[in-house]
């Protein structure tokens, strides 16, 4: 992974006193709310329902177990002993005090860790593929490329005001594990004619009130000119997005009014301008960031084991969480295994600082010292031998983050909901609970096979209801909780937004209604058609004449 | 109004902001927004003209005669409205040389910020300034983009 140097260091310590200093004033009443507000947020504090809450950036979800064990520390000492994994594979605390936050920015600048711009009105932190650098399927690595934008983003001097956040993900592969094209600029690794490796690039897809799946501006973008057409990209937008209406302040908007034809037409005469600058990315600069991402000193005879098989053969419970929660890898003998942070009985996401300690553990021992955060709020040990699955599945059920159901339904994105966030219209805890409860028959889930369960609540869509197979939307109705249903959304490379089911039920039958979901797709689906595939078929009407018809 | 130039607190300040046509005065240095210079400018002569413009304003008038103006002011009208920082960056890369005032509501803790995207001056309300914001352009020392005071990346720095 990237490791500071003297530069990267300075930086995040000159931005803690910065921060700590911003926070003075404030306390001592020197600062308005309204400053404050802008400044604390970009880095990543928030107010919210209860307390403060801080976003700290993992950057394209690369962790080291120095700075999980850190994080473990931090929930420990300052928060309530645990803490939330986001879809931007960030994580949070709730519970933080104020006047805390600096002491806390300086335990994570000792990892070289930060929480810069992991909110606001700025470029958020890059996202990219779990399985980056591991998965067969893969073209290049995209984690260079990550951090070579992470850098370029960093208290970027012209793009911390821009009309709205800014989200950027970047993928290797042709299966997009990142969702990339609901984000503000989606990157994908491709191939032209010549051979040549670059980027297409997609720009104005997103989530919240209006979703939009992204628009392709450029087919291939060569390398080097991955930072000056960004650039003109985010001027473009930092002049022209609109700016009286935050609902309408996304790129997604610029670009639907513009059309994508003028708004590349802009970009472009833009690029021309800076196209042939220091921007310019050069070889040496691309060599030397990718030198921090290349393969790890694999044990040439793990693809020997023949421990694996025997242990896959005696222990079915093994087999079972082989099956579902491990992954891949280009090397023979190697595994990636996802840990699910998606237990029964508590919030997704969420993790213990024991949780932490133990994680940074099983990396240390067995998996190069690094671990991954998701898009689906799990965690990845990326590179196993097969020899050590048993070991790392033992130590993961014990506690409690072997619930073998990667990829099922109950392995659902649900934001915080109404129990923390201060924008909620509803709680979505106690709804992933009840879900969670009604659909703990393992068999039945696998037999359903993939299906991607999101849920929000509220129209912000932090748990990117929208792309899910299905959707689930908290709505406020006169003071009281209910959930709208939608269904066919996918954040994969087919991405498509979900079509809403019908009229939103209440809560104590959203999982009633899942139920009448499911036994639809059971009835109409083919041999070996997934869910997504079958309601794409079939399209809506039967599964709403299931729920609905029902009801009367 | 209190006025920073080069990091430097700066009490004379020759230039006359004037909003209308009618309230020109026979002399002085000028300060005009956008659109009144674009209406008035052909009949001010050799008169010293400086310029106010705002992320509204189409800069292409501006970029067509940056020798025209000593000065040019980009309005920031509130905190959140950072189109001034892409407007100082499209004057500088075009050439522009003369001092770049930051005026309406700069903020203490974006003047950093501001200076690198190439404003070199800033202006404030009376009781919005400190003396102690002077402090806030050494906060971060290093930088890892190029910009309009360095186009250097931060692997071409040294
Ligand atoms: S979707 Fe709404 S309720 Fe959920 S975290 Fe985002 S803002 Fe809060």
């Amino acid at each position: 992974m990237y490791i500071y140097n003297e530069v990267d260091q300075k930086i995040v310590d000159e931005r803690v006193a910065q921060f700590r200093d911003q926070t003075r004033r404030f306390l001592a009443g020197e600062l308005s709310d309204d400053e404050f507000l802008a400044l604390r947020l970009m880095n990543g504090l928030y107010i919210q329902r209860h307390a403060p809450m801080l976003r700290v950036a993992i950057p394209y979800g690369l962790i080291s177990s120095v700075q999980l064990r850190k994080l473990a520390h931090i929930a420990r000492t300052y928060d309530k002993g645990y803490g939330h994994f986001t879809t931007r594979t960030n994580i949070q605390f709730n519970w933080p005090k104020l006047e805390q936050v600096p002491d806390i920015l300086a335990e994570l600048a000792q990892v070289q860790m930060h929480a810069i711009q992991t909110s606001g009105n700025c470029i958020r932190n890059t996202t990219t593929d779990p399985f980056a650098g591991v998965t067969p399927d893969e073209l290049e690595d995209p984690r260079p490329w990550c951090e070579i934008i992470r850098q370029w983003s960093t208290l970027h001097p012209e793009f911390a005001y821009l009309p709205r956040k800014f989200k950027i993900a970047v993928t290797g592969s042709p299966r997009d594990r990142a969702a990339s094209q609901v984000h503000d600029i989606g990157l994908h690794l491709v191939q032209n004619d010549a051979g040549e490796v670059g980027f297409e690039v997609l720009v104005g897809g997103g989530l919240g009130r209006t979703p939009v799946i992204g628009k392709q501006i450029r087919p291939f973008l060569a390398k080097q000119d991955l930072l000056s057409y960004l650039e003109a990209i985010l001027r473009v937008y930092n002049l022209k997005g609109r700016r009286d209406n935050k609902y309408k302040a996304r790129i997604k908007i610029l670009v639907e009014a513009m059309g994508i034809d003028a708004f590349r037409d802009e970009v472009d005469a833009e690029w021309e301008q800076i196209r042939s600058s220091e921007l310019t990315l050069t070889d040496a600069e691309i060599a030397r960031v990718k030198g921090f991402f290349q393969p790890f000193e694999y044990d040439a005879s793990a693809a020997a084991d023949t421990s694996l098989q025997q242990k896959l053969a005696n222990d079915e419970a093994f087999r079972v969480w082989y099956e579902r929660n491990t992954h891949e890898h280009k090397v023979v003998g190697y595994r990636s295994v996802v840990v699910s942070l998606k237990p029964q009985l508590e919030p997704a996401g969420d993790i213990t600082d024991l949780q932490l300690e133990v994680v940074a553990d099983l990396a240390e021992q067995y998996s190069f010292g690094e671990a991954r955060s998701t898009h689906e709020q799990n965690l990845v040990l990326a590179d196993v031998k097969n020899a050590d699955l048993y070991a790392v599945w033992q130590q993961l059920a014990e506690h409690n983050m072997a619930r073998p159901n990667i990829g099922t339904l109950t392995d659902m994105i649900v934001c915080p909901g109404f129990d923390f966030c201060a924008l909620a219209n509803a709680k979505t805890l106690n709804i992933a609970e009840q879900i969670n409860r009604t659909f703990d028959d393992l068999d039945y889930l696998y037999d359903l096979g993939e299906i991607r369960l999101n849920m929000s609540g509220c129209i912000n869509a932090c748990g990117h209801h929208h792309i899910g197979n299905i959707g689930i939307l908290g709505v406020d109705k006169k003071g009281e909780d209910w959930y709208q249903i939608t269904i066919g959304g996918s954040d994969r490379e087919d991405a498509s937004l979900g079509k809403v089911l019908g009229k939103s039920v209440a809560a104590d039958n959203v999982a009633d209604t899942l139920k009448k979901i499911l036994e639809t797709y059971v009835e109409q689906r083919t041999d070996e058609e997934s869910f997504l595939d079958c309601v794409r078929r079939v399209g809506v009407d039967p599964f709403k004449e299931k729920v609905y018809a029902a009801a009367h | 109004m209190p006025l920073l130039i080069d990091r430097q607190i700066v009490s004379d300040d020759s230039w006359q902001l004037v909003e209308e046509a009618d309230a020109l005065p026979q002399s002085g240095d000028l300060l005009l927004p956008l659109a009144l210079y674009l209406e008035q400018g052909a009949t001010l002569g050799e008169r010293r003209v400086a310029v106010k413009v705002n992320g509204d304003d189409d800069l292409a008038p501006v970029l067509d005669a940056l020798d025209r103006f000593p000065m040019i002011a980009i309005e920031f009208p509130i905190f959140r409205d950072g189109r001034g920082f892409s407007l100082a960056r499209k004057l500088r890369r075009a050439g522009y040389q003369g001092e770049l005032r930051a005026v309406g509501n700069p903020a203490r803790d974006q003047l950093g910020y501001m200076e690198r995207c190439g404003f070199n001056a800033f202006q404030f309300a009376d009781e919005a300034f400190s003396e102690e914001f002077l402090n806030a352009f050494g906060e971060i020392s290093v930088r890892y983009q190029g910009s309009s005071d360095d186009p250097r990346p931060v692997y071409l720095q040294n």
